[in-house]
């Protein structure tokens, strides 16, 4: 059985995004006075939003599907020509879109073009490849639901990048707000619950577990995604509220199958990183759990919620992806070079070509500066939002050395 | 010593790079043939199906065989039923994952 994708492809989707997160988090650095003000809705916010969502959050995402697809779907990558390609179209795309989002917002449009081209090849590819696959799972669906919510993120983002460009567009707050429910929680949490039901139990060594609340969250959370979409249409105050409280309940039943699996794990000791991508979950469980509470107690303020989706980017989504990505390079770049090599002479484990000890400062580092930064921000002290970013900033680049580092070992 | 008891001596060498302890502690291995012309059939599993370490291990425990002389051809028949578990493990497997 050959189902692995050339290590080649996932990899310069790697390199790419880490790139990418640094210069989203310097982009924000400089800017971290519109960030003290909580303006968001400006040019080199939108910039440094979209190096970071689409340049490092959607890139990884792609490089470690075209990874974890056919491993864990058995079935391998429909065409890996398309692969390359789309790559190359979406890589230039992020960039030129992200680019001219911050610089001449009015030809954003035409980046963003390039970039939908790229990913509707990236959305061609992996259903073609799930279609093939024989015997479908909750994973699937998970996977399946994850890219519906991207399609839709990219038309939604087209409008308002269509908007900004030549007008004529209504509810383009409404727009943007549905945007970004289903960028964020509709794609990067569908997709993360889904790959967590492979690399949770994988990463614990764990045998035995249920999975009886997979196909419950998996619905409970698309309820809460549409309730919540439709309030944004039909202005509905008691339907946003019962949104967030349904994508809570889905979230929960998540955390519930996680507990089990790790209760059941034989692997007692986890590896720093994993623990990481754990964290993160308890994060995204904490950030849906506030948001409740704030709709059911009426705070609306709008600099409050702007924070709550930083938190829920970082904490839940980004916090999740370092600590895999530091799994994941690892596996790609052993199997590269040392898969021929075992049984013939001595090969290091995986966790040797890691410092673990590194990773545990770094991921201390970057929880420090989010909590710190969103303190600052809530708190309006324009030192501690200068400091704390610049330290995501600096963490960024010393995470992203400390992975490549990985390609040299 | 019996050819049978030389592969399975060569197969401790052969460790699962993700938890790094060897394949025939962690109770991978069902079982071990070997006919007339010294061809020998393995017979193995792994901790979860569709795990990504899949070829890279079956072609270590290829290598590792053919490396005994008077091997001939290696033959590793992968099978899922029964599915491992834990209690396939050796105690010193169990001890290094911290497990019962
Ligand atoms: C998964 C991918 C994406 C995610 C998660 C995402 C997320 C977001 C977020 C969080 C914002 C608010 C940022 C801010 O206010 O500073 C935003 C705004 C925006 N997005 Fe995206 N986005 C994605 C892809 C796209 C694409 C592909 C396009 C267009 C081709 C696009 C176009 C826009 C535009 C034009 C805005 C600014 C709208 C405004 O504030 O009026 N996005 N997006």
């Amino acid at each position: 059985m050959k189902s692995d994708t050339n290590v080649k492809l996932p990899l310069a989707f790697i390199i790419y995004a880490l790139i990418a997160l640094v210069v989203a988090q310097a982009i924000l650095f400089f800017n971290n006075d519109l960030l003290l003000a909580g303006q968001f809705r400006l040019p080199d916010i939108w910039m440094g939003a979209h190096f970071l969502l689409l340049g490092y959050a959607v890139m990884i995402a792609m490089g470690a599907m075209y990874q974890l697809v056919p491993v864990a779907f058995l079935t391998p990558i429909w065409s890996q020509k398309l692969g390359y390609i789309q790559f190359i179209i979406t890589a230039i795309g992020v960039t030129l879109f992200a680019i001219l989002l911050g610089v001449q917002p009015d030809n954003a449009i035409y980046g963003g073009i390039l970039a939908i081209i790229g990913i509707i090849m990236f959305i061609i590819q992996m259903v073609q490849t799930i279609l093939k696959q024989k015997n479908k799972n909750m994973m699937t669906y998970f996977v399946l639901g994850a890219i519906t919510s991207f399609f839709l993120t990219i038309v939604a983002g087209f409008l308002l990048a269509w908007n900004i460009s030549y007008g004529g567009i209504g509810s383009h707050n409404t727009i943007l707000a549905s945007h970004i429910v289903l960028g964020v929680a509709g794609w990067f949490t569908l997709l993360i619950f889904g790959f967590s039901y492979k690399l949770v139990p994988m990463f614990s060594l764990s045998h035995g577990f249920s999975m009886k609340w997979a196909k419950p969250a998996f619905f409970t959370y698309i309820i809460g995604l549409i309730l919540l979409i439709s309030s944004f249409w039909l202005d509905f105050m008691f339907l946003e509220t019962s949104g967030w409280l349904v994508l809570f309940i889905g979230f929960s039943f998540f955390v519930l199958d996680i507990k089990e699996i790790l209760a059941k794990r034989i692997k007692k000791k986890l590896d720093k990183p994993f623990t990481f991508s754990l964290l993160a979950i308890g994060n995204g469980l904490a950030i849906h759990l506030i948001a409740v509470l704030l709709k059911v107690t009426g705070v609306d303020h709008p600099t409050i919620w702007s924070w709550l989706i930083f938190l829920y980017v970082m904490g839940w989504i980004i916090f999740s992806i370092l600590g895999y990505l530091y799994k994941i390079v690892p596996f790609l770049w052993w199997t590269h070079k040392y898969s021929n090599k075992i049984g013939k002479e001595k090969v290091p484990t995986l966790k040797e070509m890691i410092n673990e000890k590194v990773s545990v400062v770094l991921f201390v580092l970057f929880t420090v500066s989010v909590i710190g930064l969103t303190l600052g921000a809530l708190f309006q002290i324009g030192a501690v939002v200068f400091i704390f970013q610049g330290l995501l900033a600096l963490t960024s680049l010393a995470y992203a050395v400390s992975i490549v580092r990985v390609l040299f070992v | 010593m019996s050819l049978e008891k030389k592969v399975g001596a060569a197969l401790f060498e052969v460790i699962d790079p993700e938890l790094g302890i060897n394949i025939m502690d962690l109770g991978l291995i069902y079982g071990i043939g070997v006919d007339i012309e010294d061809n020998v059939e393995i017979k193995m599993t792994l901790t979860t199906p569709g795990c990504p370490m899949h070829d890279s291990i079956t072609n270590g425990v290829k290598h590792r065989v053919s490396q005994i002389e008077e091997v001939g051809n290696v033959h590793v028949d992968m099978v899922w039923d029964p599915a491992w578990n834990p209690g396939k493990m050796s105690d010193k497997a169990k001890g290094m994952l911290g497990f019962g």
